[in-house]
This record gives C-alpha cells, sequence and structure tokens, in this order.
C-alpha cells in the first residue's frame, strides 16, 4: 500500500517534467550574415515557430567556420557567405541531407547534394560618392574602373577601398572568381594598388570610410549591404557592373552533429520554401532565389534588370579549388606582386 | 493400389525451381559483379581523367612542385552525382603538397609506384571512398622530382549506377523464368496430351475387350503400350484356359451325371428288386466317382489361386514317408508293390505347405496306382543334392507315348485312356502344387520301362 502511495507521488512529482517537456526546442545558428539585415527572417521564423528558441550568433566568416569544424556541441545550421568553406566542411561531411519537398523543389544550380544550399543572390556591387560623380564619369564596367583609375590616379590616390583578400574570406573568394573570368583583373589590382587601394575587412568598413568622405570608390561591395545602406545614405550611389556582375549566394547547411536536427531541418524548410523567401525578397536586400517568388528583392528582378551580365558564383565542387590551400597562396603571392607592381 | 506419388506438373515445376535456383544465383552473382565492374568502370575514368587535368597544372618552382589546382578537376572528379571530393599532392619525399585529405589519410596513401597507377578503395571517416594515385615525373629547371597526385570520390554513383545495371540484369532473368515457366506448363499440358487421349481409349473399352490396343503414342509411351497390350494377352490367354477349364469340368461332371441319369431311369422301370439293388450300386460307385472328380476339380481350382503365404520350412523326407506309409496301408495299393527307397539320414528341408505336398505325393501314388496294371513295382525316392531335391516316383508300367508326354499334365487328359476310374486330373493338380512351390515337373517315359517322373525342388539353405 504504502508502495503504492509512494509510485503515485513520484507520478505526480514527474508531471511537471512532462510539462516542461513542450516547452520551447532550442536551435542555434551560427550565422555569417548581419543581425540587422536578416531580422525581418528571423522574425517572421519566431512568429511561425513559437515552440522553437532560435539563438542566432552572427559571426565572421571565419569565426563560423571554426566553430562548424570544432564547436562541441556543434551547432545545428551553419549560415556563411565563405562559399568555397561552406562546400569544403560539406565536402568534409560535415553536413547532413536534407530531404524535403522544399529542399527537392530549390533550383539544382543553388544546391549541392541536397546537403548546402545557397538562398541568398547577393550581387556584387561598386559603390562611389556623388563627389566622384562631379569629377569624373562613374565606372559602369570593370573596363570603366580600370581607365579610370589609370586616368585619374593622382585624384583617386588614397580614396579607392575594396577589400583585403587576406582578412577576409569574402574578399579572397570575389577576387579569385574575378581573376578567373578575365586576367585583365591582374592590371585593375595593380591600378589599385597604384592608386594606394586601401583594403578593409569587411563591406560595412567600406561603408563607413565612404559615408565620411575617406572613399570615394568602393570595389567588390556586397551589394545586399550597399543597398540596404544607400537607401539612408543619399550621397553614395550603388552600381551593378554593366560588363559582368559577380552574385555571391548564402550557403546554409545543416550540421552532421546538430543536437536538434528537426528544429534545424523545420529552419532550413522555413529558409528554403515560400515564407521565408517571400520576406527575404520583400524586407531584406538578400535577393530571393526562387523565380516564385515576387517583391523587390528578387533574383528573376535582378535578372531582368542586369540581363545576362549576372555571374552567381557556382555551388558545384569547383569552389574546392578556391579552398585549396596551394592556389590560395599561389594567389596571394601574385596579388601581392601585382598590388605594388606600379609602385605607390 | 494406386498410391500418386506427386504429380509431373510438381516434379517439373521443382525441377525447374531448382535450376533456376542454382543457375539463377550464379546468373545473379556474375550480373552483380560484373555490373559493379562496369560502375567501376565508368567512374574510374573520370578519376583518370581529374587526375590527368590536376597533373597538367604542376610545375616546379624554386625546386617544389606548384599547382594552381583547376576548379574543373573538381567538377570532373565530383561527377554528376555531386560526389565528395578527396585529393592530394605528395612530393618526392612523401609530404602533402596540397590537398584536402587528413594526415592519417595521407599518411595510409603514400606508396611507390613501381607497377604504374594504384587504383584502392579507402576507408575516409564514415564513407567508402575511390582512391587514384599516379606518379608524375615532372620536370623543372632545377628538379625532376616525381610527385604524386592522388584524387578520389564517394562511391554512391558507382553504387546507383552497379544497382541500376543489376536490376535490369534482374529483370530480363524474372521476365525469362516467367516465360519459361509459362512455356513449361504448355509443353507439360502438349506431352501430356497423348496420355489423356489413351486414357480416353482405354476408358471406352469394354470390361471383356482383351484384343491389343491401337493408338497413336509418342516414343516414350510405347514401352507401357506394349505393356499393356501384354497383359491384355496375359488375361485373354487366362480367359481361355478358364473357359475351357469350366468346358472340360462341365463334360466330365456330365459323363456320370448322365450314367446315374440312366442308371436311375433304367431302376424306375423295373420292378424288380434286384436290378433295383445293382442299379442303385451303380448309382452308388458312380456318385463316389463324381464326387471326387468335383473334390478334384475343387482342389485344383483352388490350387490356381492358391498364393503360396501359408509356406512354412518343412521336412520333405518325412512328410515323404508318412504319405507313403499311409497309402500303404490302403486297399487300393494292395495290388501292387508300392516301395519307397532309402531316405537320406538327415531332413531334407524345404519351403512348403504340407497339406498340398502331401495332396501332390498322394496324387502321383494315386496315378501311378491307377494307371499301372495290378502286379507293378511303384517306387518313390527322394535326392537331395546342394542346390536341387529331386522327388521321384517310377512306375514298371506300359509308360506313354513320347507325344503324350508333355501334356500330360493338363487338366482332364488321361493319355487317351478311358479304362480307368481316373478323372485326369491328378497331374494337374501335381503340376500346379509344384508351381506353387518354385518346383519342375519332369516326365520320362521309355516305353519299356514305365513312367518316371521328377520333381525338382529348390533346396533351402540349411539353417543352423
Amino acid at each position: 500500500m504504502i508502495r503504492h502511495l509512494r509510485a503515485c507521488l513520484v507520478l505526480l512529482c514527474q508531471l511537471p517534467t512532462v510539462v516542461t517537456a513542450q516547452s520551447p526546442v532550442p536551435l542555434t545558428v551560427e550565422a555569417a550574415l548581419d543581425r540587422e539585415v536578416v531580422a525581418p527572417l528571423l522574425e517572421a521564423f519566431e512568429r511561425a515557430h513559437p515552440d522553437i528558441a532560435l539563438t542566432y550568433h552572427d559571426r565572421s566568416t571565419l569565426q563560423v567556420n571554426q566553430r562548424a569544424r570544432t564547436a562541441n556541441p556543434a551547432p545545428d545550421v551553419v549560415i556563411s557567405s565563405a562559399m568555397p568553406w561552406q562546400m569544403a566542411r560539406v565536402n568534409e561531411g560535415l553536413s547532413q541531407p536534407l530531404d524535403s519537398k522544399t529542399a527537392r523543389n530549390w533550383p539544382a544550380w543553388a544546391k549541392w547534394r541536397n546537403e548546402v544550399f545557397g538562398f541568398t543572390f547577393e550581387p556584387i556591387v561598386t559603390v562611389y560618392r556623388l563627389d566622384l560623380a562631379r569629377h569624373m564619369v562613374p565606372p559602369s564596367t570593370h573596363a570603366d574602373m580600370h581607365s579610370l583609375l589609370r586616368t585619374h590616379q593622382n585624384l583617386l590616390r588614397g580614396r579607392v577601398t575594396t577589400y583585403s583578400p587576406s582578412a577576409s574570406g569574402i574578399g579572397l573568394m570575389l577576387f579569385q572568381q574575378d581573376a578567373r573570368y578575365s586576367p585583365r583583373f591582374w592590371d585593375l589590382v595593380a591600378a589599385m594598388g597604384a592608386a594606394d587601394v586601401s583594403l578593409e575587412n569587411n563591406t560595412q568598413a567600406m561603408l563607413d570610410g565612404l559615408t565620411d568622405g575617406t572613399y570615394w570608390l568602393g570595389y567588390n561591395l556586397l551589394g545586399s549591404y550597399a543597398l540596404l545602406w544607400a537607401r539612408s545614405h543619399p550621397e553614395l550611389i550603388v552600381q551593378i557592373p554593366q560588363d559582368y556582375a559577380l552574385v555571391m549566394m548564402r550557403m546554409a547547411f545543416v550540421h552532421r552533429d546538430a543536437p536538434n536536427a528537426e528544429a534545424a531541418k523545420i529552419f532550413m524548410d522555413f529558409l528554403l520554401g515560400a515564407d521565408g523567401q517571400r520576406v527575404l525578397a520583400s524586407d531584406t536586400p538578400l535577393f530571393s532565389v526562387l523565380p516564385e517568388v515576387t517583391g523587390p528583392y528578387t533574383a528573376q528582378r535582378l535578372r531582368d534588370q542586369i540581363g545576362e551580365r549576372l555571374y552567381p558564383i557556382p555551388i558545384n565542387a569547383s569552389l574546392l579549388a578556391f579552398d585549396d590551400p596551394l592556389r590560395r597562396k599561389l594567389f596571394m603571392k601574385r596579388w601581392s606582386r601585382e598590388i605594388n607592381i606600379l609602385g605607390p | 493400389m494406386i498410391v500418386v506419388e506427386g504429380s509431373l506438373k510438381k516434379s517439373l515445376a521443382g525441377w525447374l525451381l531448382a535450376t533456376v535456383g542454382i543457375l539463377g544465383t550464379f546468373l545473379l552473382i556474375e550480373a552483380y559483379t560484373s555490373a559493379e565492374r562496369a560502375a567501376n568502370h565508368a567512374y574510374d575514368s573520370q578519376l583518370e581523367a581529374a587526375s590527368l587535368t590536376i597533373a597538367e597544372a604542376v610545375q616546379w618552382q624554386d625546386g617544389q612542385p606548384v599547382v594552381e589546382i583547376p576548379a574543373a578537376a573538381f567538377q570532373i572528379l565530383a561527377t554528376d552525382q555531386q560526389e565528395r571530393v578527396f585529393y592530394t599532392l605528395l612530393n618526392a619525399s612523401g609530404q602533402q603538397v596540397t590537398g584536402n585529405l587528413d594526415a592519417e589519410m595521407t599518411a595510409s596513401l603514400r606508396t611507390t609506384f613501381s607497377n604504374g597507377p594504384v587504383w584502392t578503395f579507402a576507408q575516409n571517416q564514415d564513407s567508402r571512398i575511390r582512391m587514384y594515385g599516379r606518379e608524375l615525373k615532372s620536370v623543372g629547371w632545377e628538379s625532376t622530382e616525381p610527385v604524386q597526385i592522388w584524387v578520389g570520390h564517394t562511391v554512391s554513383g558507382r553504387d546507383a549506377l552497379a544497382t541500376e545495371l543489376f536490376l535490369a540484369t534482374l529483370t530480363r532473368f524474372l521476365t525469362m523464368v516467367v516465360l519459361t515457366a509459362v512455356l513449361s506448363i504448355l509443353a507439360i499440358r502438349m506431352a501430356l496430351h497423348p496420355v489423356h487421349r489413351l486414357r480416353r481409349t482405354l476408358r471406352r473399352r469394354h470390361a471383356d475387350d482383351v484384343s491389343p490396343l491401337d493408338a497413336r503414342v509418342p516414343g516414350e509411351l510405347y514401352e507401357l503400350l506394349e505393356t499393356l497390350n501384354a497383359l491384355f494377352e496375359r488375361q485373354r490367354q487366362g480367359r481361355n484356359t478358364l473357359l475351357r477349364f469350366t468346358a472340360d469340368a462341365s463334360h466330365q461332371l456330365k459323363t456320370p451325371l448322365a450314367g446315374l441319369q440312366s442308371a436311375s431311369e433304367l431302376a424306375l422301370m423295373s420292378d424288380n428288386p434286384e436290378d433295383w439293388r445293382q442299379a442303385l450300386q451303380t448309382v452308388h460307385d458312380s456318385s463316389e466317382r463324381t464326387s471326387r472328380l468335383a473334390g478334384q476339380l475343387l482342389s485344383l481350382a483352388r490350387l490356381r489361386h492358391g498364393s503360396g503365404e501359408s509356406q512354412t520350412r518343412l521336412d520333405l523326407a518325412d512328410l515323404l514317408r508318412e504319405t507313403v506309409m499311409e497309402w500303404a496301408e490302403r486297399d487300393a495299393a494292395q495290388n501292387h508293390d508300392l516301395g519307397l527307397t532309402a531316405l537320406p539320414n538327415r531332413p531334407v528341408y524345404i519351403l512348403g505347405e504340407p497339406w498340398s505336398l502331401r495332396e501332390m505325393i498322394s496324387n502321383l501314388i494315386d496315378n501311378a496306382l491307377r494307371y499301372t496294371p495290378a502286379g507293378c513295382d511303384v517306387t518313390l525316392s527322394l535326392e537331395p543334392t546342394a542346390k536341387l531335391i529331386t522327388l521321384t516316383i517310377e512306375d514298371t508300367g506300359p509308360g506313354v507315348s513320347e507325344d503324350m508326354l508333355d501334356r500330360l499334365h493338363q487338366p482332364f487328359e488321361r493319355n487317351g485312356r478311358q479304362d480307368t476310374a481316373g478323372s485326369g486330373l491328378g497331374l494337374a493338380i501335381v503340376d500346379s502344387i509344384a508351381r506353387m512351390h518354385n518346383a519342375t515337373l519332369l516326365i520320362r517315359s521309355e516305353p519299356s520301362q514305365g513312367l518316371c517322373i521328377d520333381i525338382q525342388f529348390p533346396a533351402l539353405p540349411e539353417v543352423a
């Protein structure tokens, strides 16, 4: 009898635990994607899934890469703009496949192995101050930029900024892509070197420099950040190069050792689904990849405007070449040689 | 009794299943390995192409191999199946120049390429990968040291292709099996058609129809049909024998019955009691003969249907002695010299029925007494050898002619003599009993020396 009573008591004591089991499931997202930019998407997700407690860490690409490799417990979802690194982690087997209808419907050119998905479509842009336009015809192509740097070398000296390939994964990747498409890129590098180019670590630093007038011309900025910034800074003009415009895609994958794989998959489904992409298209400058989604920021609309000159960095195994240590080393060696070749 | 033991269809199906099972196993194993081989072959060429692309990019600078890994190499490596890709470049001292394999994996790959390129399957963490390694003897201004190029990828594409190829073969094989089964069933139906036809022919026959079958059958059934015809022939003979026997028996019975009738009619017409008495005597004698005849017919019929199942081991010498002694005391033997030669002093065992053997000996003695004139000798003897036991009865009577010898043992055969009270069944009974005991009846006769009958029994092995 006493034993029965005790069993009942134990059962009663356990009841609250059962209730707490229905409390929100944690979900950790490690992302190299500014929180301010992506906030509407995160809010929409939290509204749609109140049962998931989302923890969003906004870090640098380097940190995200590091955490994906070594963090214990592993993050649930890894988002980064360092495409070669993301690809290398997936190739290492750090991801798990996403087997949902949304994932299957995702355009084949924007995913790899159904494990990693490029979910944004961010053009790489040139940003200049109106000051520049007062002295010269603003550049609309890479060739324009090259000739501008040659012809207005003195005027532009110290007023040009771009990514530092040694300090930024995105910067290195973008320059590698540039070099891949045209050997004349190295002339541009040499010209920028001659103009005493300032190398910054991220787009925001370049935007800040442009805003305060330190720089007149910024090369290879992330269009998503630049467009958002330019809305509140009318003195800056965002130019999508007219000869060819690189397009960067944030890549997201569910970590192989994700402690909350189910929640992670729900997050991915939201991210890749019509709801998430609609938020991207209308409330963020990240551009939606899905062709059926409408809004001011969609890949489709960008294509309609820029046409065939958009060059999305392909999400396939060739990305791994840009993570090859020797190739990186050789690129940096050439960069250092070219940037100093004309002398400051 | 007919015991249904399985069916042709079932046994054919069984054989088909066994063939399909054994042959199928071999075929499918072969199909599986060749599918794997084909898939590996297809994908290995991708590895070679990727390796070649990388080799093209290798250059020497400052005594070090440098390579700007071509992006296309990874595209080729990954194939359209989007395999995970692995590669490493090792210098002459085995150190990694570049690559994405961990140190442990790299260490395991170090090898010498004395026999050309190396293909291998390796385990990288949780996945199986196919690796291809080759040595590049690069030429540079300062150095000509070789570089090892290793490329590899996961095997999901190979597995998928192998499975696809295997499934195609499997489908073909199963289709073939189904077709074979259907054809086999049809073939069995066709093959069994003559049997059905034969069955119908047999069913249509009248019960007393014993003529040979007239049917068209395939070669395999010829033997069966021939056997059936032989059986019909034997039945026909048996029936003829029976008919003859019945006719003979009726005829035999008719004669004494006719005698009875005439004797009784004569007696009825007479008023003389003396005639009555004489007629009664005739009737008595005649009915006694008829009764004996009937008895013999009965025992002959019984013997002919006997099966010999109640045979036991018995001493033939003992039985012979008893029977002869018994006969010696009878009135019928008083006019003859009935004798028995010295019997072997040990028992002579055969398998037999005491009752029928006694009947046989009695018949032999009866015959001898009946068909020889008074005063003749009738001698019985028994001579056992290793294989045969010969029982002999000989008399000093007139014997029979040469051409009668073969017919003596047939029923109602009396050597053409009507002068005795015998029925002509005696030797027929003897013959039947001898057959029942697997014994041979031999009848010899030399006109001056009387008749000699040998009955040779197979000897029974001595039982310790």
